[in-house]
Parts: C-alpha cells; structure tokens; sequence
C-alpha cells in the first residue's frame, strides 16, 4: 500500500503538474478536492482517466467517485479492492 | 449615453442543423416536438468507439473540398442571403471548430503536405464566407465556445448601431470532430441516452453540427423577419469549465440584453434557453432565471431536438426564436418528460401556438463565457439604444513578450536594431504568475496571462479592466496537439480532460478574467495575421462608455509540429517565433498619453489601396506621419511588398518603412508587438509632438493602426 499511494503521489504531481509540491509535503490522508493543493473537478476527471490507464480501474460513478476521492489514501484503498490484479 | 434610434432588421435567416435544412424543415421538426439525436454515423468520421455516442448530426452533407464547418456555413449563407442582392459591409463568425476535422483526418494519415491543412484556421471559415457573398468588408470571427455565435451576433448588433456598415451576415457554425466528440466525453458531460434538457433524469448534452446566419440591416427590407433588439455580455470569472453555481454571469448578460435593448422583463415573451442537460448548467441557469423574473415567461431549450451545436448553438437559436415569433408558436422542451423540480422552472412540454413578441436567447460558455439576445418581432417600436462610441484608445498599460523575453529586453534589443525573434522559455515566461493558477496551463495561455499581469503592471493601476479582448491566429497548438496525440495513441481510449478544457480557443481570456476579476464582455478573435486588428476592432464595438477600460491583446505560440504545417508564413526550415502583447486601455481621455486607433480593415482586392489612403489622407499622412511598421507575412511576400510600394509611391512618403517581422520573426500576432514598438516610441519622446506612427498589415487584409499622443 505504501509503494502504491508513494506511486500516486508520483503520477498525481505529474499529470497535475504540482510542480511545487513535493512527496513528502502531499498528504495522502488530507482533503485531496478542494483543499489546499487546489485540486478541482477538472483534475478529478484527469485522476479518473490515469486510474483506468495504469491500474485498469474504472471510476464512472458520481457517488462512488466522491468516496473514492477524498483522499489520496482513499484513492489508494479504492485501486487495490478494485484492481483486476489485486489477490483477492 | 443614449441619443440615437436605430432600429436592426433581421432581414434573412439561414439555418442548417440535425433538424433539417432551412427554416421550413426546422419549423417542421420543432412543432414534432421530434429529437435529432442519434447515435454518431461513421460516415461523418470513424471512431473505434463501440457503441458510438448520441450526437446531432446533419446527413447527406453535398460533398465539397472545403472542411465540414465551412460547408455548413455556406449552406446556411445560401439561405439566409436568398432573395437579397446585396453585399454585406462585414461578415461576422463565431466558430471553435473551423476546420479541425479534415486536420484530424490528415494528421491520422500522417500528411506532411502544408498546403493541405490550409482550411484548419478559425479565421478561413469567415474568409470563405465573404468570397461566397462577395464582402471585402472585415471577415471576422469569434471564438468564445459555446456563445460564439450569440457573440457574432452581438458584435454585428454594435457594428449597425454605430453606422460603420448597413449589412451584416452574421452568425455561427461548428461540425462534429473528433476533439469535441471525445473532448466532452473526458470531462463525462454527454448523455449517454442523448441529451434531455431540464429533465429530473438529465446525465448530459450531446454534441452536435450546425451553422445558423442572420443578415441583419440597418435599412428596412420589404419583408423584415424580427428584429434584434439588444445583446448582452458577461464574463462568470469563475472557472474553465464549469458555471458560476447561482448564475451570477448569466443573470448579468440577461439584464444587460434587456437593458440594451430599453426593455424590461414583462415585455420578454419566451426564452430560448442554454438549457444543455448537464446537472449544473442547467441548474445554474435556472437560479439566473428565477433571480430576474418574477414570474418567468414560457421557456424551452432547443438542445434535445438539436443537441448542442457549440458556437453555431447560439445562432440557430436565434434563428428559432426568429422563426417562433414569426409564426407565432412555442417549441418545446424536447426529451423532458420530468421536469425537475430543483429548477422550479415549468419548460414547454407540447408545441403550442401562441404569439411572441420578443424573446431572449441564452448561450452560456466554457470560460464563463455568456452572451443573450433579445429577439422581437419585426414591428416592435423603436426605442432608444446606446451609443458606441469609437475613435482612439488611450494607453494606459504595455506589455511585450517576445524571443528576447519581456517588454524591457524586447524593447532594449529592438532599439539597439537587433533580432527580437525565437520562443523564451515556458519558466520565463510564468515568472510573474502564481504557480498554483497556471499548472494547467500551456505555453498559448501562458503568454496571454502574463501579458494581461504585465500590461496592467506598466499601468500602475491597482484596478483590473472589467472587460478582455485577445486576438490568436492559431489559439492553443500546444494543448490541441496534446489531446488528439493521446486520443490517439491509447486508440481513442484515453482522451485528457485537462487539454481538452486548454484547448479551448477562449481559454486563456477566461483564465485572465479569473485572475483578474473581469466580468464584463470576454471576447476572443481569430483572424489570422490580423488577430491583433480584431480584437482591436471588438473592443472598439463593445466598449462604449468613456469610463470602460479593457485588456486588448494578441498571442500566438510555436509548436514545431503544427506551427509549419497551419501557418502558411512558417516553412519546415523557418526559425520558430512567438509571443504577443497586451495593452491596458481605457476610452477616458488623458493628455500626454499615447492613444491607438484602429483606423482601416478591409479585404485586399482592387481597390483597397485607394480606399486605404483615402481614410487615412494623403495630406494628413505627409503632414504628420512619424514613420511606419509594416508587416508582411512571409506567406504574403510577394503580393505584400508590391502593395507597400504602391502605397509609398502613391502617398509620396519619404519616411522611416520598419518591416516588423524581420525583428519579431514570423508569427500571427507579430503586429501587436508592433503595437508595444510603436507606442514605446512615443513614450520616449522620439516622436515629434503631433506627429503619428502607422502600423499598416499587408497581406490578404489591409490593415492599419494610428499611434499618437493626446
């Protein structure tokens, strides 16, 4: 898990261009819309189309997505239930 | 100031749309209450998308060599000038798309033949058109998304009001593509049932085609169809994509329509609505409505019979309204079963004939774009409408980003003589600018951003302008490139929400009235070489009291792909330049500040030289003309330098000739630095008192801009 959401911090400054945010500075269990990285709908639906290219997980509901994207870790904990090649 | 009554006559209309051909078949269709929507057909292009999406197309399109939008567009003229042997002074578009789909196709096919992508300009789409109705008036287009075409409109409105031209053939036109297509697909926008506007169950639009053109005049037909009563602008300055969540700038272009119009909200008979079937949109739209209107008047959208034409939405709404008030009937709402009740709005649900004597058009768009129209039938009574004033701008702020980088070392090289020409670096370039606003963006709205920072730094004021004009021959290559390069690569699986919102013509106006607050008009121009002109010539129609201040600026990137493949002057061996400048002005007068004027726009045929000269005054210009910049696209050389000398020859000037892009190198918003040289000039006094410097542009338009001191 931890490899996964270091993996995430990683993709998320690079497709968002955070280019002022480091890994250490991104808290993976802070408000990740709306809060202070500035995080807005449009980069929910950059996250979403990453999500499904790298990890193959689809997120096209509205309720789930608002779950799924309230922190990073949440993220996180979504892509590993979800992963067509998680163990379980 | 009001003093003037000036009536505008709808004196044809025009319309092509997944309704049908013309205003007969529309009219048909609308009281069928009957959708257009269907699943995308692979005839108009391709995709390995399965099942295709719902969209509004238009089948059996002629088949011609000129890109889809620019058929549709004449389609539409055709009509819409049928019976009428006049000449248009000036054409007005508002498009996005211009000719993206026919690039598309070529860029699957990997062609490296420049000439093959010369209809991929905005600007050929409004070029065209004045060759088909033999205008050599200005051929001008708006790209402000999803309101271009109310834009167009608007703009053509203050154009009549001011008496520069009689006749205006105005309005908008976009066709399906693959980046709209797939564009709004990534930010989850389109309906996968089709688009059911207002509806409880809404889950999105559809995207569409259409064109939708309107001559309107200043002297009376024999059979007038309406009359467009007023426009209204407004800018949401909230964000890219999304509506400011109460309305705040839609309720502000409705009460500026019905205001310019000297009307009032119990005179509005019916509204067309924006009405897209996206949750908020509509939402958005609703609360605007109901803050305005007591007792909101019948209402519908269009866009479940349609879909949602984009720029062309506004214009073939305004020719629906049209066409409602003069057959005296209501569309419906089509695809709303449900209204939902969160919208306390009661949308038309069955065509119903009743009388309407004047109705207000919505378009809203991405950049917090949005324009109304009030439409009223042809015998309404005049009444008095606001003046537009014209005549010279006072500079109040300057700004320059060029190879050398900003206004300073710009301004250093240039008066040392030396190149200024090459692409400054992206970090450069954003030094000014807060990191966290501008991650999204690429290099175009980079420039234009700091630009507007810049300008309004030289100015020392603490107050931004209200208003935006930016002018870009080619808008953001860079965010365009990226998005259907990644659409492409995953096979059309992974489309960028983000260089989709960048790509987006209007874009970067829209991030400026963000960062700056301005909520007043937005108004983006594509016009080629002549962008700069444009914009020019926008806010010198939509700034019309002397306390309105606005940016005006121009800005172009390079991109070593598309730059020498859509720029006719660029070649695959010429260096790449870019950049732009951007200007604070006012209409207040202040003595000893430099002013500029756009003084002539005009196609170049036989005799726009003598036309040229004419306006400006062969006595005037020996008398107190300084020197000239003159700019000459390399993709106009030869036709460029010979009118330089006939207009030399002719004027008997002997004076300074600066031809501008061998300093700048070659780039479509080239003359606005121009702009900052001459005016840089006149701030350093090397201008004698009373005397003037042209910017004159060559080419396929003649153009000319007077700096001078007040």
């Amino acid at each position: 898990m931890d490899e996964l959401i270091k993996n995430l911090k990683v993709q998320l400054i690079e497709i968002l261009n955070l280019s002022d945010v480091t890994l250490e500075d991104f808290d993976e269990n802070a408000q990740l819309v709306g809060g202070d990285l500035g995080i807005d709908s449009i980069d929910v639906l950059e996250i979403v189309v990453m999500v499904e290219k790298e990890y193959g997980v689809v997120i096209n509901n509205k309720e789930i997505a608002e779950k799924v994207f309230t922190s990073l870790a949440s993220l996180a904990e979504f892509i590993v239930q979800s992963s067509p090649t998680s163990s379980s | 100031m009001i003093d003037q009554i000036k009536t505008i006559y709808i004196a044809g209309i025009g319309i092509i749309s997944p309704l049908g051909y013309g205003a007969d078949a529309t009219e048909r269709t609308l009281r069928e209450n009957r959708s257009a929507i269907a699943p995308l057909d692979p005839k108009t292009f391709s995709t390995q998308q399965s099942p295709p999406l719902p969209v509004g197309q238009i089948t059996d399109l002629p088949y011609s060599p000129l890109p889809r939008t620019h058929r549709l567009t004449l389609a539409a003229a055709k009509e819409a000038m049928n019976g009428y042997s006049c000449v248009p002074d000036a054409v007005i578009i508002g498009t996005t798309t211009g000719g993206i789909l026919t690039t598309e196709e070529l860029l699957i096919k990997k062609e490296k033949d420049a000439r093959k992508y010369r209809h991929h300009g905005l600007t050929t789409v409004a070029e065209e058109l004045a060759d088909a109705v033999n205008c050599t008036g200005p051929a001008l287009t708006v790209s402000t998304a999803c309101s271009s075409g109310s834009v167009a409109i608007s703009m053509a409105l203050k154009m009549l009001r001011t008496g520069v031209a009689e006749w205006v053939l105005a309005g908008g036109a976009d066709s399906l593509c693959r980046l709209t297509y797939f564009g709004f697909h990534s930010l989850q926008l389109v309906d996968p049932r089709g688009s059911r506007p207002l509806d409880t169950d809404r889950a999105g639009i559809s995207v569409a085609e259409a064109a939708g053109l309107l001559l309107l005049s200043t002297i009376k037909p024999e059979n007038p169809l309406g009359q467009i009563l007023g426009c209204g602008l407004s800018c949401d300055a909230y964000h890219p994509a999304s509506p400011h969540p109460e309305g705040k700038g839609a309720f502000q272009a409705m009460r500026a329509a019905i205001n310019d119009a000297g009307s009032n909200t119990r005179a509005i008979h019916y509204i067309n609505l924006h009405g897209t079937g996206t949750p908020g949109n509509d939402l958005a739209e609703a609360k605007a409505i109901r803050s305005l209107f007591a007792n909101p008047p019948p209402l519908s959208s269009s866009k479940g019979a349609t879909g949602h034409s984009l720029a062309a939405s506004g214009a073939i709404e305004a020719v629906i309204s049209t066409i409602c008030m003069q057959k005296g009937f209501l569309p419906a709402n089509t695809g709303c079963t449900e209204p939902d009740p969160e919208l306390n709005l009661k949308p038309i649900l069955q065509p119903e004939d009743q009388p309407v004597a004047a109705a207000l058009s919505n378009s809203f768009g991405f950049g917090g774009n949005n324009a109304c129209l009030l439409i009223g039938k042809a015998n309404t009574p005049p009444s008095p409408n606001p003046v537009t004033q014209r005549g010279p701008f006072t500079i109040l702020g300057k700004a320059c980003i060029t190879g050398a980088g900003h206004t300073k070392e710009s301004m250093e090289r240039f008066s040392k003589l030396e190149s200024i020409a090459g692409t400054l670096g992206l970090e450069s370039i954003s030094e000014q600018l807060p990191v966290r606003k501008i991650r999204r963006l690429k290099r175009f709205s980079r420039i234009a951003l700091a630009l507007a920072e810049a300008a309004k730094e030289d100015s020392g004021r603490k107050q931004s302008p209200d208003s935006v004009f930016l002018g870009s021959g080619w808008g953001a290559l860079s965010d365009t490139y990226d998005f259907l390069n990644k659409l492409q690569n995953s096979n059309e699986k992974f489309p960028s929400p983000i260089d989709f919102v960048g790509s987006v013509h209007n874009s970067a106006a829209g991030h400026i009235a963000i960062l700056h607050g301005a909520t007043g008009a937005n108004i983006t121009c594509s016009g080629g070489d002549h962008s700069f002109e444009q914009a020019l010539m926008a806010a010198d129609n939509f700034l019309t009291d002397p306390a309105d201040s606005a940016f005006v600026l121009a800005a172009d990137e390079a991109h070593e792909h598309f730059s020498p493949l859509f720029d006719p002057s660029i070649e695959a061996n010429t260096p790449l330049a870019d950049g732009g400048a951007g200007f604070y002005l006012t209409r207040k007068v202040i003595p000893g500040k430099p002013v500029v004027e756009l003084m002539f726009y005009q196609k170049m045929v036989d005799d726009t030289l003598d036309k040229l000269i004419k306006t400006l005054g062969k006595d005037s210009l020996q008398k107190e003309c300084h020197m000239i910049f003159t700019g000459i696209p390399a993709g106009d050389a030869n036709s460029g330098e010979v009118q330089l000398d006939d207009f030399m020859k002719q004027t008997e000037l002997d004076i300074p000739v600066i031809h501008y892009r061998k300093f700048t190198g070659e780039f479509a918003a080239a003359s606005s630095v121009a702009a900052v040289m001459a005016t840089f000039l006149l701030e350093e006094d090397i201008v004698e008192a009373g005397k003037n410097i042209l910017v004159l542009g060559f080419g396929k338009n003649l153009t000319a801009m007077k700096f001078s001191k007040q």
